[in-house]
């Protein structure tokens, strides 16, 4: 039956019914499975796409609910990330859920192997640009990490899962230990910009060299795990080398702030791409020997058909 | 909030039942989280059952996983300790007061609001944690891996605005007096603890129950015996927040 003890999804078609705001949706398929719920692709009112997540703890949930509203309140020019909160009641039993808009994408590691690694500088520029709205309204993302940064097409880029998202000051409230900056000795797990800064550029590590810094982290010792063996694996990838300062200032949170992080990033950028486009020209040499050899050829086709 | 959190791979095997010494522990306020850790093999029928018992006696969480498990299990379990105690007090004061089941019976936007008071309580209630390390010659091997969980919590904790300490005990003890010993007293500072368990002498016993008895009283004699406040009165109304008292009385 439909219970959520079991932990078994709900059968697609199941019609949760707010007890409070009687607003109704269809299950359509589960989106994915957490520690504390699970979250389902689902049509309220049967028309429009919304995402639903049902858990067991009312206040647990809740307390993502009231993130996701802030949400709401801090970007008014969006469209709002939580739409509803109520109860259903399943098998005789209340359970609590809340909706939120769907956001379609891939995450960024499977984006950038299925499109290309050049997306990356667009990427790396909208999450940060991202990540500097939330941070001038006082907040931090804090649990950054591939399956987090949902990517579309043309390179827009969405967070999900705001279980990390702490006000400045306060304890980071969840994270992925190898995105942590307490983790690699760099600091403390106290929400600040530059906790973002450095979960990014591990992001990029991850995307890019994903092998060898699980290795790392897996052979270090605690005592040595320290951001300058991350800095190691950057100027030794052909595809990093080109961010290395970037990478090193994010590992040690030297950005003025988040917009400098951001401006940093697309300068780093703009160079990789001048240095590519100086790389890729043709020698002055090379075009006159061309052109040399099209008056050859010519000469020799004349005094050929004369 | 008193926390005592027990690592250990196995049962025990003298002296008091640990079941009982967790009560104990549970009755003085103080809530009692064990982990068991396994590497290879498992921990024993016995093993387990002990564990899951130990800590539904301490009025806390169990939970069983492997070394490189632990540093993430230690933090969770303490994390999701003190919201559940929060969470209890707050119901319990909800039952009292409105003869409201729990915070799940209220509309949602009340909800949101006790919520908003709860998350705020987590992160500024004092908070003290107990580390019981099992160190029978079966967990030597992994005590490196303690120990590595014990700086994590530590660093974890400091990060919170909340004040909170954490201090380290061994088990068995050198001597039969003394069930468990002492590593490091009361500390905010995770560079203070220093190397943890470089003079330990392995014995053949287990003296879990004993163990938990000891580090009771030390709670008993550094943090007072005054249950905390928060569990009994919770403030429910935001103003009244910065005066959530603490726990702790020199």
């Amino acid at each position: 039956m439909t219970t959520l003890s079991d932990k078994k999804p709900l059968p697609p078609g199941t019609k949760l019914v707010g007890k409070w705001n009687g607003k109704s949706y269809h299950l359509e398929r589960l989106l994915g499975l957490g520690a504390n719920g699970q979250v389902y692709l689902a049509l309220a009112g049967g028309r429009s796409v919304c995402a639903v997540k049902i858990g067991l703890e009312a206040a647990e949930l809740q307390g993502e609910a009231n993130i996701l509203a802030s949400l709401n309140i801090l970007e008014k020019q969006r469209r709002p990330f939580l739409l509803d909160v109520d109860d259903a009641v399943l098998d005789g039993k209340d359970v609590p859920f809340y909706v939120m808009r769907y956001i379609p994408g891939s995450p960024v590691k499977d984006h950038l192997r299925a499109n290309g690694s050049h997306w990356f500088g667009v990427i790396g520029y909208r999450l940060l640009e991202r990540l500097a709205a939330l941070h001038e309204a006082g907040w931090v993302f804090g649990d950054i990490k591939s399956d987090n940064v949902l990517v579309t097409d043309y390179g827009q880029v969405e967070l999900v899962d705001y279980g990390g998202m702490t006000a400045k000051g306060r304890s980071i409230r969840q994270f992925t230990e190898i995105y942590d900056r307490g983790y690699w000795s760099a600091g403390t797990r106290i929400a600040d910009p530059a906790y973002d800064w450095f979960a990014v550029a591990i992001l990029w590590l991850h995307c890019f060299d994903g092998k060898r810094l699980t290795q790392l982290s897996r052979t270090l010792i605690p005592q040595n795990r320290h951001p300058r063996e991350l800095m190691k694996l950057v100027r030794s990838n052909p595809r990093l080398k080109p961010m290395e300062a970037w990478m090193d200032k994010a590992f040690a949170g030297r950005f003025l702030d988040s917009r400098d992080a951001c401006a940093n990033w697309r300068e780093t950028i703009r160079e990789t791409h001048s240095a590519k486009a100086k790389a890729s020209q043709v020698p002055a040499w090379m075009a006159g020997l061309f052109a040399a050899s099209i008056v050859l050829c010519a000469t020799a086709a004349v005094w050929l058909f004369h | 909030m008193r926390q005592i959190l027990l690592i250990t791979d196995g049962g025990s095997n003298v002296g008091e039942s640990p079941v009982v010494a967790a009560a104990q522990a549970n009755a003085e306020g103080i809530t009692v989280n064990v982990a068991g850790v396994v590497d290879e093999g498992t921990i024993g029928e016995f093993g387990a059952a002990e564990i899951a018992e130990i800590a539904r006696a301490g009025g806390g969480i169990s939970r069983i996983v492997t070394s490189r498990q632990l540093s993430r299990t230690v933090q969770m379990m303490t994390r999701q300790t003190v919201a559940g105690s929060i969470r209890q007090a707050v119901n319990q004061e909800l039952r009292q007061l409105f003869g409201v089941e729990s915070v799940g019976a209220l509309p949602p936007p009340k909800r949101a609001e006790v919520v908003k008071v709860m998350e705020e309580m987590e992160e500024t209630v004092s908070l003290s944690v107990a580390l019981l390390i099992d160190a029978s010659a079966s967990m030597k091997p992994k005590l490196h891996s303690v120990e590595e969980a014990i700086r994590d919590l530590t660093l974890s904790l400091q990060a919170r605005e909340g004040s909170s300490k954490v201090a380290v005990f061994h088990f068995p003890g050198d001597s039969y007096q003394k069930a468990a010993v002492m590593d490091s007293d009361w500390t905010a500072n995770p560079a203070k603890l220093g190397a943890l368990f470089n003079r330990i002498r392995m014995h053949g016993t287990t003296p879990t129950g004993p163990a938990l008895l000891q580090v009771v009283d030390f709670i008993h004699e550094t943090c007072g015996n005054i249950r905390t406040e928060l569990v009994d009165t919770p403030q429910l109304s935001e103003g009244d927040l910065n005066e959530v008292r603490s726990d702790y009385v020199v």
